[in-house]
């Protein structure tokens, strides 16, 4: 049976030999033709999170790739994802950000549907189909998988794909580091009312690929840096948390899940951070404390920017957000950003916090804004005939990232690159690309569930 | 022939008259102008719908009386 | 106060608070930042929710809620100032180079003054908004809302008529934004 290829697919195109990947993957309307199919429809997608949808009858709207979906809580409390279009002649059934519903029901003919999905109201059913239609066959269109971890939910349309948490692998801890609470307690998270949501003239592979783990490039977020929007009231961040111990590249290869993780020292003492107000700074102090009594070790890690493959952003701490790069076009992005506080702490944290994440994140977001910049035009000026003959290169530090990590006691798992010395690398670029390019080539979820082939080789 | 009526802000107890005769009393409204639900109180067509909740479609309905 | 004098006075009023809407708007298309922020008040807040698609009847959901929910701007006077900063390090690339920008400003109505439109000390006017926002070479936004400002004259000053602008609300009219990013000034 073939096993995923990264360089079966249009050879060339993403060579990891030489670290150099093509343009064409993001100008290419055949390779994003190719991608809705082999990406969007058979990976597990980010939809949103519970606290957007507390009770029986609430519903948002949310994009799998480009296609419009609901999710929504029917009244008996269940979870459910539906493809926003009416089955007989395709109308939106939700036009509406969110709300709370009976049912969801068609303007063009009138077709209902209720929150389970099910098939309810069919105008005319006795007399023009003759109690004839089997409207068990022609409820909305439901996702093959739902899964809901740590309020977070998530989907995907291909009953083939593994479970969601072997979807994630080791990437379990980095959604952890998002969504436990602030004190280490499990799942605390919810999200602030408002999904940030704005076109972007680019690939969704440029923002992937940042927050992949681009730490390089720093000199684009400089004047940020120097107009000083961080927490205690310089630099873009506090950094004194952060510099402690070690930076680290972590990359899953065979799930194409990759982060940057400081790992603090051992009995690392919590370093003055949040210090806004004095309820603010005790506050986080309070909590790095209770974390680092509940989780002893393992507190050991702090998120920073990740990406959950394909096309959702992970960052845990200084922002605390998430975000989807929905494609559009091979040449526009619709980004969805969703912003996570703790549901019980103190109201001044939330607005704190809220304060902060607004000036950093989104298009208001004065960090974010550079980002944009550069993949606009990156995007812009890669589009052209003879641009596309020159491959990007991807590499820096190709070759130097191990497994087996360790680092004063903890171990960290995947191949890990320690950046602290180093400043940077781009392992998780060439770890989203490698995985992108075994999607793209593989006819099957079979060949790309490498961990199942190699626990069956282990255990014979 | 009657006036098209709006079904969307209808009051649950409101009883509406259907284009076959019979009449019905509002349970509840998904205020979506399209379909109310409402139990039957009265069917010359099909008299075992009486006591029924029914999904009724907003183009059978031919008249409406606010709840008493 | 006879009725003549008082449409009077709020006339004048109208046409004062206009024109200092226009020349704000002349010190941002001429990008002169540090007269702009010498108009807003210390305890300015400058507020633009993101705008939902709701349900007819709903419409309480339609906007979110300042001081609570995520918006496009909720701040102040201190994080303006850091905006302004960050364009003038002149390398803050999504402003680097700068854009060319047109603020058109119309409509403008009282809605409010206090004590009265002859003596007022504080207002609240409503205005349309339009800003045409061109970069580089071919990108280009037009940003339509509404906006609903406080103004503040503290005290009497020289030269000038001391306006100050102590609230700031913009509605735009988007849903999703439409422009990658929002680094002016509404």
């Amino acid at each position: 049976m073939a096993t995923a290829n990264s360089s079966a697919y249009r050879p060339g195109l993403v060579d990891m030999k030489t670290g150099q990947i093509s343009r064409e993957i993001f100008v290419n309307e055949q390779i994003y033709a190719e991608e809705q199919e082999k990406i969007f429809a058979r990976a597990w997608l980010f939809i949103g999170h519970e606290s957007q949808i507390p009770n029986p009858g609430d519903y948002a709207a949310a994009r799998m790739g480009e296609e419009a979906v609901i999710l929504c809580r029917d009244r008996t409390g269940e979870v459910h994802v539906f493809l926003n279009s009416c089955r007989h002649r395709g109308m939106k059934v939700c036009r509406y950000d969110e709300g709370n519903t009976m049912v969801f029901t068609c303007p063009y003919h009138g077709w209902s549907y209720g929150t389970d999905g099910r098939l309810v109201g069919v105008p005319f059913f006795r007399e023009a189909y003759h109690s004839q239609l089997d409207r068990a066959q022609w409820g909305l269109v439901e996702v093959a998988q739902l899964a809901r971890y740590k309020g977070s939910v998530w989907a995907t349309w291909d009953p083939a794909a593994p479970p969601f948490l072997e979807y994630l692998g080791a990437a379990s801890g980095f959604l952890d580091l998002q969504l436990d609470g602030w004190d280490g307690r499990g799942g605390q998270a919810e999200v602030l009312g408002g999904v940030q949501k704005w076109l972007i003239p680019c690939n969704w592979k440029f923002p992937a690929e940042n927050f992949s783990g681009d730490t390089y490039h720093n000199i684009s977020h400089r004047s940020v840096d120097l107009a000083g929007i961080g927490p205690s009231g310089s630099g873009r961040r506090d950094m004194s948390e952060l510099l402690a111990g070690r930076k680290l590249h972590v990359c899953l290869p065979d799930r194409g899940h990759q982060t940057i993780l400081y790992l603090s020292p051992p009995d690392d003492t919590p370093r003055p951070a949040y210090q806004n107000t004095p309820l603010v700074a005790e506050y986080f102090r309070h909590c790095e404390e209770e974390r680092r009594r509940r989780l002893g070790d393992k507190a050991r890690l702090l998120g920073a920017p990740g990406e959950i493959f394909p096309n959702t952003a992970l960052l845990s701490r200084q922002p605390r957000t998430m975000a989807a790069w929905h494609p559009k076009s091979p040449h526009e992005t619709e980004v969805w950003r969703w912003f996570f506080v703790d549901k019980d702490a103190p109201s001044e944290v939330k607005n704190f916090l809220r304060d902060y994440y607004i000036r950093y994140s989104g298009p208001g977001g004065m960090t974010e804004q550079d980002d944009m910049e550069n993949w606009n035009y990156a995007h812009a000026a890669s589009r052209g005939t003879i641009a596309r003959r020159h491959p990007y290169t991807y590499e820096q530090g190709i070759g130097t990232a191990v497994e087996n990590f360790e680092w004063q006691g903890m171990r960290v798992p995947g191949r890990v690159v320690d950046i602290t010395d180093v400043r940077s690398s781009e392992e998780p670029a060439r770890n989203l690309y490698r995985r992108w390019a075994e999607f793209m080539q593989a006819d099957s979820w079979d060949e790309l569930m490498t961990w199942r082939k190699n626990a069956r080789a282990a255990a014979e | 022939m009657s006036d098209p009526i709006n079904i969307r802000a209808l009051m649950p107890g409101t009883q509406i008259t259907l284009t076959d005769g019979a009449v019905a009393e509002i349970v509840s409204n998904p205020a979506d102008g399209v379909w109310v639900f409402a139990r039957y109180l009265d069917s010359p067509r099909d008299p075992a719908l009486v006591g029924q909740e029914e999904m009724i479609f907003a183009q059978d309905v031919v008249a409406a009386a606010p709840p008493k | 106060m006879s009725d003549t004098d008082a449409r009077t006075a709020h006339l004048l009023l109208t046409h004062e608070v206009a024109e200092f809407l226009y020349r704000e708007a002349e010190l941002l298309d001429e990008r002169r930042y540090d007269e702009w922020l010498a108009l807003l008040a210390d305890d300015l807040r400058y507020w633009m929710p993101m705008r939902r698609n709701v349900k007819f009847g709903e419409e309480g959901r339609e906007f979110t809620r300042e001081g609570q929910d995520i918006a496009w701007f909720d701040e102040g006077k201190d994080t303006l100032t850091r905006r302004v900063r960050q364009i003038q390090t002149g390398i803050h690339w999504a402003e680097e180079p700068v854009s060319r920008i047109s603020h058109l400003v119309t409509n403008v109505h009282l809605v409010e003054a206090t004590p009265s439109a002859a003596e007022a000390r504080e207002v609240t006017a409503r205005c349309r908004f339009l800003i045409y926002r061109n970069r580089v070479e071919t990108e280009t936004d037009i940003l339509v809302g509404k906006r609903e400002d406080v103004l503040r004259r503290p005290n009497d000053s020289e030269g000038g008529d001391g306006w100050q602008i102590a609230r700031r609300k913009i509605i735009l009219d988007q849903n999703v934004l439409l422009s990658k990013n929002l680094t002016f000034f509404f």
